[in-house]
């Protein structure tokens, strides 16, 4: 799973992993490989490559896809469930928009393969508001016009949900550096920094 | 459909005529500057009637008004054209040149035809037709397969069987320039404008102490618009609808009837939200939209192509590189009496690179000759401020040699150089008010003498823009509940417009901005212009303001008579309808509109002049930190001082200026198209090394929006990105002691230059 914090998630063949790897699929056969990787040379537990039943829990709530296991997780609920809040924009891990949480952590969705979340929690910007309103990160951008075109916004307010759990009242620089995972084209940074420094009650995730 | 490969005229793109010399100084009496569609100057009408003008005291013009799309934004409710999902809906593909310059031999679709899932295919370039025959860029349209997984089209791709003959193309600027290119555009590689003279160049160098030559450029950078571009198209019979990213829906309302030989009546485009274009989606006739809608016809099921990124980058558009050897020559109190520019650039292939030379300063003496370099890339499209940000850095970075010469503050002989202040060119006291916030008395001499690595400095540039705009229409009913609905066929990049439409109604209705319903994106509603040029909220807000007060005067009418008063004598404020000299004679807003009846009131309105105007003014300040020893640039502040004539919504128009900011600092200092010089092809089609600003990179930025309410509306998307990067790369100067005169600024440029000043 392409976890923004770089830190090692556990997780098995991950698009990112492959992008980095291409071409030197032995080496990392030998040097890295994770174990599901080695359980399917010895062909086990081998999936696809045709469409295989995928199983998803997103905002509390499950998801059954027949899906070709190539397929993200951002492409997964985009095109085959509908739900088009997060968004793909540079495909590639690098720009955020995609942001999804995953077990309590932030990644991108562009980058982590549908049949590696499966039994895990995720949420995206889809189900963030409730009936009771907007989540407080939601409403800050509102308040400060954190936002332009919004393309990216979807993947920014997971990012901050994603921090503000993690440091409820973030320093400066801590919200610099959680953001530095997302770009806006519009160029809205100043007024999305200060409408994450102003959100109040978000508890510790 | 026009083929792409035909050269453009001057300007480039058939939407931004930008000649290689406008003298855009918008100083008074002067033509304004070029615009990307619109134009500043309407159609010679009377000047609106006195009622329909901005008579203050406002309510919600001017005012802090959140985006009422916010909440749709946020959550994701919001659908843009890549979040349409269609029942029985395929996924297009298109196959694209690898080549920069390549004749297609043969195109065989037989495998893709049989690969799973594939509904329709398509050959865009077709083999046997000489005139169309050629891909001229990596990257080049050449054919398509729609299939019923966007993997499956991605696959079916794949087995296309193209065959070329690989062609020489022209790479390099400098070999293309030196005639050393292989030929490949008609007639010539280079195009030699003609050479434009004011004034006596030789009599003014006679008049100059000093005199500098030197040359100085900047880069190619691409729009990367976060939403690629692409459309979803259905077909009703021989109706289409087409949901498209794109910055005029009526244009490319036009542009699929032409392209697709039907009526335009036949033709209905949507865009209710989209992801940034920043003047790459004003083309009318974006051939993957075409393709779309062919695919979509063939396969009798709707499809939707959203362009990948590499696909952004390389097919697109950009922003055409410049580049000027500069002689000028200054009188030793400080007035520049002569400018010899030779300039040129590229807009890709077959498309032109203009940009304004001299900027805003325009010396009695000055000459220009120009030459469009073409070569083997995706052609350049207007890009926020065309021509603007090149014109600017090229300028300010001559300006203020100049004024070391001399040994004069940058800001005096800026100001020693300019005109006096007029209402369009405000230059000279927004500088000194500029200077005076920002601390300017505090900035050191050229070269920070701080002992240790970390350099500081400060710099300065000014901008200009039309910003005008005359293409609106807008219809305007009320119902007997009180609710509000303006219809207007403009759409919202991103810069607001939404709300926009809404508070210029609310603001006449004297009723909460949340009232008012505002319809848009959908050529169903009356046509307005293009959002490009920042000419959108100039050509609809009095639109929908003469709309509005139309609509309110028939309000009026059938209130009127239950009060006892005249029509005439009523006013709409606070959520009332009152006599304007009795306000015991008085109704809510809802009970007024009880009057109306089961059909609502309704009005039109047509853009008039006489309440928006054109041409803007601003200055930007900014402060760098530089680190010597490893090159990097660090902004650290940045002050715009930035007018737009009467703002309707203030938080979205401070939006923009923060925006235009940090686009700027990113053409300053990360983003540049890298092509390898061999092969023609883009080493950084992505988003990990085609560099752009995060938040750690984002200064603190100030934002003074001038009052200039008396000139009615001007837009504000444009100007602000024009100034940043030469006030950067000044402050870069003004920091290390030495010149960078090109862009971008990276680390191993700065490290470089130092070095030779070492050496030297």
């Amino acid at each position: 799973m392409a976890s923004k914090d770089d830190k090692p998630g556990g997780f098995a063949f991950t698009r990112r992993d492959f992008l980095k790897s291409a071409g030197v699929v032995s080496a990392v056969t030998a040097a890295s490989a994770p174990p599901e990787a080695e359980a399917q040379t010895a062909g086990v537990n081998a999936v696809g490559p045709g469409e295989v039943p995928v199983r998803l829990t997103v905002n509390g709530k499950r998801v059954d896809l027949m899906i070709e296991p190539r397929v993200t997780l951002l492409d997964a609920l985009r095109m085959r469930a509908d739900m088009t809040g997060n968004k793909r924009v540079c495909d590639r891990g690098t720009c955020g928009a995609c942001t999804m949480i995953v077990d309590g952590r932030a990644v991108y969705s562009c980058s982590t393969l549908a049949i590696e979340v499966q039994g895990k929690q995720i949420r995206n910007v889809d189900g963030l508001a409730t009936a009771a309103g907007l989540h407080p990160v939601q409403q800050a951008f509102c308040d400060k016009d954190a936002l332009m075109c919004g393309f990216c916004t979807p993947g920014f307010v997971m990012a901050s949900v994603a921090l503000l759990e993690k440091h409820p009242s973030p320093t400066p620089e801590q919200i610099r550096k959680g953001l530095d995972g997302n770009i806006c084209r519009c160029g809205t940074f100043s007024r999305i920094f200060e409408a994450v420094s102003s959100v109040k009650g978000v508890t510790r995730g | 459909m026009a083929d792409s490969r035909e050269p453009q005229a001057a300007g480039g793109g058939g939407q931004a005529p930008i000649p290689p010399q406008p003298q855009g100084g918008g100083r008074g009496g002067q033509a304004p500057p070029p615009q990307a569609q619109g134009g500043g100057r309407g159609p010679q009408l009377p000047p609106a009637d006195p009622k329909y003008h901005w008579t203050p005291p406002h309510t919600a013009i001017g005012t802090h008004v959140k985006r009422l799309d916010g909440p749709d934004k946020v959550t994701g409710r919001a659908k843009y054209t890549f979040d349409i999902n269609r029942p029985g809906m395929l996924y297009g593909r298109i196959i694209r040149s690898p080549h920069p310059h390549a004749r297609i031999v043969a195109v065989d679709m037989s495998a893709a035809q049989k690969a799973p899932g594939v509904k329709a295919t398509l050959i865009w370039r077709n083999p046997a037709d000489t005139q169309r025959n050629a891909a001229m860029f990596q990257g080049d349209e050449i054919a398509a397969v729609a299939a019923d997984t966007e993997e499956r089209a991605i696959d079916a791709a794949r087995l296309v069987k193209v065959e070329y003959e690989v062609l020489p193309a022209v790479i390099q600027v400098d070999q293309a320039l030196a005639g050393a290119a292989p030929a490949v555009f008609q007639p010539s590689n280079v195009r030699q404008g003609q050479t434009q003279e004011t004034g006596d160049i030789a009599a003014g160098f006679k008049q100059a102490a000093y005199t500098l030559d030197q040359t100085y450029s900047t880069h190619v950078i691409t729009h990367v618009c976060l939403e690629t571009h692409g459309a979803v198209c259905e077909w009703d019979g021989d109706n289409l609808t087409a949901w498209v990213s794109t910055q005029g829906v009526n244009a490319t309302k036009d542009g699929f009837a032409q392209g697709l030989q039907i009526p335009a009546s036949n033709v209905r485009v949507i865009t209710q939200y989209m992801g940034g274009g920043f003047g790459s989606k004003l083309g009318a006739q974006d051939p993957q939209a075409i393709i779309c809608a062919r695919l979509a016809k063939d396969a009798k099921a709707p499809v939707k192509i959203m362009l990948d990124r590499k696909e952004e980058h390389l097919a697109t558009g950009n922003r055409p590189s410049a580049a000027a050897r500069i002689k000028a020559g200054v009188t030793a109190d400080g007035t520049v009496t002569a400018v010899d520019a030779e300039s040129w650039g590229t807009g890709g292939a077959g498309a032109a690179a203009g940009f304004p030379l001299p900027y805003l300063y325009l010396p009695p003496n000055r000459r220009r000759a120009h030459k469009d370099v073409f070569i083997n890339t995706g052609q350049q499209r207007p890009m926020r401020a065309p021509g603007h940000p090149q014109g600017s850095f090229i300028t300010e970075v001559y300006m203020e040699e100049l004024a070391d010469l001399v040994k004069m503050d940058p800001v005096e002989f800026r100001i020693k150089n300019l005109p006096p202040d007029s209402p369009n060119a405000m230059h000279p006291s927004y500088l000194r008010q500029g200077a005076k916030e920002f601390g300017w008395d505090k900035r050191h001499p050229t070269g920070d003498t701080t002992p240790g690595p970390i350099k500081t400095g400060m710099g300065v540039a000014i901008n200009t823009w039309g910003g005008g705009g005359s293409q609106g229409r807008a219809h305007v009913e009320i119902s007997s509940d009180g609710t509000v609905v303006v219809r207007c066929g403009t759409q919202d990049l991103g810069t607001g417009t939404r709300t926009l439409v809404a508070i210029v109604a609310a603001d006449t209705f004297g009723i909460p901005v949340g009232n008012v319903k505002p319809e848009i994106g959908d050529t169903v509603y009356p046509a307005s212009g293009g959002s490009g040029g920042s000419t959108t909220a100039a050509g609809i807000s009095p639109a929908i303001r003469i709309a509005s007060v139309n609509a309110l005067d028939a309000l009026k009418e059938k209130v009127a008579p239950a009060l006892g008063v005249e029509p005439a004598s009523l006013v709409a404020a606070n959520g009332r309808i009152q006599a304007k000299d009795n306000p015991s004679k008085s109704m809510s807003w809802a009970d007024a509109c009880k009057q109306i009846g089961a059909q609502p009131l309704a009005a039109d309105g047509a853009w008039q002049p006489g309440l928006s105007s054109v041409t803007t003014s601003g200055v930007q300040f900014a402060e760098v930190k530089v680190d010597i020893e490893t090159g990097i640039v660090k902004v650290t502040r940045v002050l715009a001082l930035q007018d737009c004539g009467l703002v309707v919504s203030r938080l979205t128009a401070e939006s923009q200026v923060y925006g235009g900011i940090v686009g700027s600092l990113n053409f300053a200092l990360f983003e540049d198209r890298i092509l390898d010089r061999n092969t023609g092809q883009m080493v950084n089609p992505n988003m990990e090394w085609y560099l752009l600003a995060g938040m750690s990179d984002i200064p603190k930025i100030d934002i003074r929006l001038m009052d200039q309410s008396e000139r009615g509306v001007i837009g504000v998307g444009e100007p602000p990105t024009v100034p940043t990067a030469a006030a950067i790369a000044l402050a870069v100067r003004n920091a290390i002691g030495v010149t960078v005169r090109s862009l971008p600024l990276t680390p191993a440029k700065i490290l470089q230059t130092l070095a030779q000043q070492q050496r030297a």
